[in-house]
């Protein structure tokens, strides 16, 4: 965009009213003289009319003149000129203020005196048109500028179209959920995200943009094919972000960066996991004491450091029904008043004390804001998210893109997954994506995604690394455990992970029969069977939750081996 | 009623030569344009009704007689236009009939100007 | 704003300090104090002593004065930080980047 247009100089016409035959004459040899061409006007009236017809760029005026006088002539000459300058001279011997004040008044921008004098009328008609051309250019670039925000604003807009396209698939409706976010959030580089894994736990990202405008909207997108997918085929949090780290680091220049915070939140397992990187602290709020557990911000933001160095460590909390997750982006924070005051942490937080029943936590904080802003404004984002009952949600039915004809139901595979390949790989959403082509498993995908992870978590966990599941009793125990893990994985030397499949017809249906083995040391799986699942909490095997969504649970070897079944009757 | 004399030129010539310089061959189109239009003008000052016209005549006659170098005409016109917005318009007569004096002496120097010039 | 560079004696060291405001408008300013040199310099020295704010257009310079200066392998030091620098720094965990005090 070339905004250095300047409007040229160059000869002017310029008209000359006056109502004496003799000054008019001369005036126009002398104007004529310098340089330019022009037309003349015998009174006011006739001063308007050729004005309008022929549109001179400067006008020499005489002050009394019959029929309409000057000022009335300036008066509607201005008019005509609108929003282009027509620098108006008067011609006057009026020597009085007040007649002076009258011609100011009128529109006029200078005058003349008579007798006429020439070195003094070019000085002034050349200040005049400088004036004048200064004023064009104005108007000039401004209807560029006015143009080129109009292009602007449509960019944005199919921007924004293409982006919806993408971020159709998400949750956000979903009812545990509360957000709030401007339309045109993309636009300010903030982005929210929800999606259910298939298991139906829920993966949610809040995320905040380095920028504005199209390049913070721009690295929005394939971050967002990145979640979704990922969070599609049952990828954890770990390895989603490790993707979109990458993701990121390769397609977006040096400086800039995307701030976020990720969360995995279970509703089988009653905990969330949380991954946050140069976001502001988000509150994870108990619903029964009120207490508060600050989220803080450990990592750097993605996009920073190369997949090497990456960091994808997650901490887990315990959460459970009635307790609620606030994310929030810096908008809030740094919400300023009318005397330039920031809404700061210590408002944040004395908001989020107030909250004295359900659901008011959002409301609070969002009617303090307002209050201290003296208006209602929607420049930040802010996620409220709840824990509820494992079958309170319904995710949506997960939807393929195949034609449904061919489906192996005869079959045999065996994996076994050592040290090194624990350390960094999940095998899961590799396993359910072979399982999904059994069409007639289809309808049960969740359960079986569900299970799957349940076993293989438990083989890894207590099995290999030999954590202790009763740590996980309370929140301190809680912390201790997820730590331990974290510690003995990046450790681990040896151990192993075995998983059968087995699949094969059944009268008009099929079976497959899961078994997963372990190099742990075994535990007793009758006694936990016998424990019923109320006492328990969030400590044990997850065994019951096992039993409950697959069919012949067995345990053997001393609990190192662990057999499920899944069933189904028709072919799909 | 003082009417001020002043030993006032009739005609400032370094004006003249300098209207020579602007208007070139159009020189003596404007001294005629200059004789013709003032006879229209001083039949003006005669033919007023009322104090304005009459103001406002004066104040036109003394702005080309000032722009042709006609000084004492041109001083005798603004103070005519100066008390008529004033003085009762029988009060002005022997101004205007200085006027008419001072014209006469105008049209004879402007008019030996002007056959200076081929026609 | 204001952006001024000074050298050690021995050319090796870089300090390059920020007074005002820390944000975009320093953009090209900043680059040219670490650009724009006949020796390169091995360490780097931000000095925010007098920087009154920063925001995360500072941030993304930080991270370009990092890159040029070998990524990885960068010596960069932040020295005398305000209070309110040092919570944008470690909200973002730049402590990882940089050494920051």
């Amino acid at each position: 965009m070339n905004m250095s247009t300047e409007v040229a100089q160059g000869p002017l016409t310029v008209l000359i009213a006056d109502d004496n035959m003799t000054d008019r004459m001369l005036l126009s040899s002398i104007v004529r003289r310098q340089g330019h061409s022009v037309i003349t006007a015998g009174d006011g009236l006739e001063a308007v009319r050729v004005f309008a017809e022929q549109r001179p760029q400067l006008v020499l005026l005489d002050a009394m003149m019959p029929v309409m006088d000057g000022f009335a002539a300036a008066r509607e000459i201005k008019r005509l000129a609108g929003e282009a300058l027509v620098p108006i001279i008067f011609l006057t011997s009026l020597s009085e203020e007040q007649a002076l004040v009258r011609c100011l008044e009128a529109g006029g921008d200078d005058f003349l005196a008579k007798p006429y004098n020439q070195v003094i009328l070019a000085a002034k008609i050349k200040a005049m048109d400088r004036l004048r051309r200064l004023q064009a250019t104005v108007l000039e670039q401004r209807d560029q500028i006015a143009r080129h925000h109009g292009y602007l604003l449509n960019e944005q807009r199919v921007a924004k179209a293409v982006f919806d396209q993408v971020a159709h698939s998400g949750c956000l409706d979903s009812p545990n959920i509360r957000y709030l976010q401007s339309p045109y959030a993309l636009f300010n580089g903030d982005l929210l995200l929800a999606a259910f894994t298939p298991a139906g736990d829920m993966h949610v990202l809040l995320g905040d943009f380095t920028g504005h405008g199209l390049p913070a909207a721009v690295g929005a997108m394939p971050l967002a094919e990145v979640f979704y997918g990922m969070t599609a085929k049952g990828y954890g949090l770990q390895e989603t972000l490790r993707e979109m780290n990458a993701k990121l680091k390769r397609i977006l220049p040096v400086d800039m960066f995307c701030c976020a915070t990720l969360l995995s939140l279970s509703f089988q397992r009653g905990i969330v996991e949380v991954w946050s990187g140069g976001m502001p602290e988000g509150y994870l709020l108990r619903g029964d004491s009120g207490e508060r557990v600050p989220l803080v911000s450990r990592h750097l933001p993605l996009g920073v450091l190369s997949p090497a160095r990456f960091e994808d460590r997650t901490d887990v909390w315990p959460l459970a029904v009635g307790d609620r997750v606030l994310l929030l982006t810096d908008g809030v924070i740094e919400a300023t008043n009318a005397d330039e005051e920031l809404f700061g942490v210590e408002r944040l937080l004395a908001a989020l004390g107030e909250r004295n029943a359900q659901g008011e936590v959002f409301d609070s904080v969002l009617s303090a804001l307002s209050a201290f802003r003296g208006e209602y404004r929607d420049d930040f984002s802010m996620a409220e998210l709840a824990m509820v009952q494992p079958d309170y949600l319904k995710p949506p039915a997960l939807i393929y893109s195949d034609s449904g004809q061919s489906s192996p139901l005869d079959w045999s595979s065996s994996f076994e997954f050592r040290a090194e390949t624990l350390k960094r790989f999940n095998p899961l959403p590799f396993l359910m994506h072979m399982l999904q082509e059994i069409h007639g498993l289809r309808p049960q995908s969740g359960a079986l995604y569900s299970v799957l992870a349940e076993l293989y978590s438990n083989a890894l966990e207590h099995g290999v690394l030999g954590l202790d599941s009763e740590l996980k009793r309370d929140a301190r125990g809680f912390a201790q455990y997820y730590e331990q893990r974290n510690t003995r994985l990046t450790q681990l030397d040896e151990g192993y992970v075995r998983l059968h499949l087995h699949v094969r017809r059944e009268g008009e249906g099929g079976r497959l029969v899961i078994r997963v083995e372990d190099s742990g040391r075994g535990f007793d799986a009758r006694k936990a069977l016998a424990t019923p699942a109320r006492e328990r909490g969030l400590s044990g095997r997850g065994i019951h939750l096992i039993r409950q969504l697959s069919q012949n649970a067995s345990w053997a070897d001393d609990g190192r081996s662990a057999q499920v079944e899944f069933a189904w009757e028709q072919q799909g | 009623m003082m009417i001020e004399q002043v030993d006032t030129p009739h005609v400032d010539h370094a004006v003249l030569q300098g209207l020579q310089e602007v208007m070139g061959d159009e020189y003596p189109l404007l001294l005629d344009t200059f004789l013709s239009d003032s006879q229209a003008r001083v039949a003006q000052l005669h033919e007023a009704q009322n104090a304005e016209h009459l103001s406002m005549a004066a104040h036109s006659f003394k702005g080309s007689s000032s722009n042709m170098g006609a000084v004492q005409l041109a001083r005798l016109c603004s103070q005519l236009e100066e008390r008529a917005k004033r003085w009762p318009i029988f009060e002005l007569q022997e101004l205007i009939r200085l006027i008419d004096v001072e014209f006469a002496n105008v049209q004879a120097l402007y008019g030996a100007e002007r056959s200076r010039f081929a026609a | 704003m204001a952006v001024t560079r000074t050298f050690s004696a021995d050319e090796k060291d870089l300090t390059i300090a920020i007074s005002g405001r820390f944000d975009f408008a320093a953009h090209q300013e900043f680059r040219d104090a670490y650009e724009r040199v006949e020796h390169t310099p091995t360490r780097y020295t931000v000095d925010l002593k007098n920087a009154t704010y920063l925001d995360s257009s500072a941030l993304g310079m930080l991270l370009l004065l990092r890159d040029h200066a070998g990524g990885d392998h960068a010596r960069i030091a932040i020295i005398n930080s305000s209070s309110d620098v040092q919570k944008i720094l470690a909200i973002s965990n730049f402590n990882k980047l940089f050494d920051i005090s």
